[in-house]
């Protein structure tokens, strides 16, 4: 009964420590979305993308799916790709870039409260997408 | 379109300051309720069946697979609950399992990149490219990632204890 009780607390204590970084960072997420500095931001990021066979078309939802995650972001994700008509090899490098790489924030620091290594993770999961997504765009080349 | 980068997210009315944080933390509040109903059960259950040889012996069938990314057997069951759940279903395995910094980061790591298959696996073919593929792609990454990230703190564990000699020496 003991152990019950006890892993019930520590069940809720978890989720409650969950909890307190998951809300106020959707939260913020919401607010600072629309801000013009992120519209502006696609100039910046365009280089970059280029480098690993995407053009601006899919910057929104890539950054999406990089930031808020793939289901979360599910809705803007796939209104995008179809309002824009993606080209399927774009889709796939996208896809393959989000599959290693999404929803980084979030993720990142829930390992960091239990005792993760924060840094560890972000890199290695940006570095091989940016290497994995840069080599397929190279090997299937654009028709 | 001289400037689709910015046309697509102008189609969207942009909602005022207010109407923003309430969609936030409407959207926390369903999280919240998901963290609760996942991870308050699981962990009761892992904690409980740490107390069984049930935990000790799926341990010992994982122990080989899991050790290539220097897990412990009983990790199998966080992997579990990461592919077909989420991460917090994972983390509410893998706290009652008092695994090390390495270990937990290596979960972080390898979950992060393949976790909640079926709904996402779903999204992503939805986007018209081959969902099935990408899934493959995520568990194949998910093992490359983890052997990445075993070798590089092995390296950088030997290059500190070297740094700390080297700095004991002078």
């Amino acid at each position: 009964m003991d152990v019950l009780l006890s892993s019930l607390l520590g069940g809720l204590k978890l989720s409650a420590k969950l909890i307190l970084i998951i809300v106020p960072l959707v939260t913020l997420f919401e607010v600072l979305r629309h801000l013009p500095v992120f519209r502006r931001a696609g100039n910046v990021v365009e280089p970059m993308m280029r480098g690993v066979g995407l053009t601006r078309d899919a910057a929104i939802p890539l950054f999406t799916g990089i930031f808020l995650g793939i289901a979360y972001g599910a809705g803007i994700i796939i209104r995008v790709a179809q309002q824009k008509g993606l080209p399927a090899r774009e889709l796939f490098l996208m896809g393959l870039f989000l599959a290693t790489c999404h929803s980084v924030i979030e993720d990142v620091l829930i390992f960091v409260v239990i005792g993760g290594n924060g840094p560890a993770i972000l890199g290695v999961r940006l570095g091989l997408a940016v290497v994995l997504t840069g080599l397929m765009a190279r090997v299937w080349k654009p028709a | 379109m001289n400037d689709p980068g910015t046309s697509a997210a102008a189609e969207e009315s942009i909602p005022d300051v207010p109407t923003r944080i309430r969609t936030g933390l409407a959207a926390g509040f369903w999280t919240s309720l998901k963290i609760i109903k996942v991870s308050v059960p699981l962990y009761v259950a892992v904690t409980l069946l740490k107390e069984t040889p049930f935990l000790g012996l799926l341990g010992k069938v994982f122990a080989p697979v899991m050790g290539i990314f220097g897990l412990p057997g009983e990790a199998a069951f966080a992997f579990v609950a990461a592919f077909l759940l989420n991460m917090y279903a994972a983390i509410a395995v893998i706290v009652p399992l008092h695994l090390t910094p390495f270990q937990v980061t290596q979960c972080g790591l390898m979950m992060g990149v393949a976790h909640n298959l079926v709904v996402e696996g779903g999204v992503l073919s939805t986007t018209g490219t081959r969902g099935g593929v990408l899934t493959l792609c995520r568990l194949v990454v998910a093992c490359g990632a983890g052997l990445l990230l075993r070798g590089l703190w092995g390296l950088w564990d030997s290059a500190a204890s070297w740094a700390t000699t080297l700095a004991g020496h002078s």
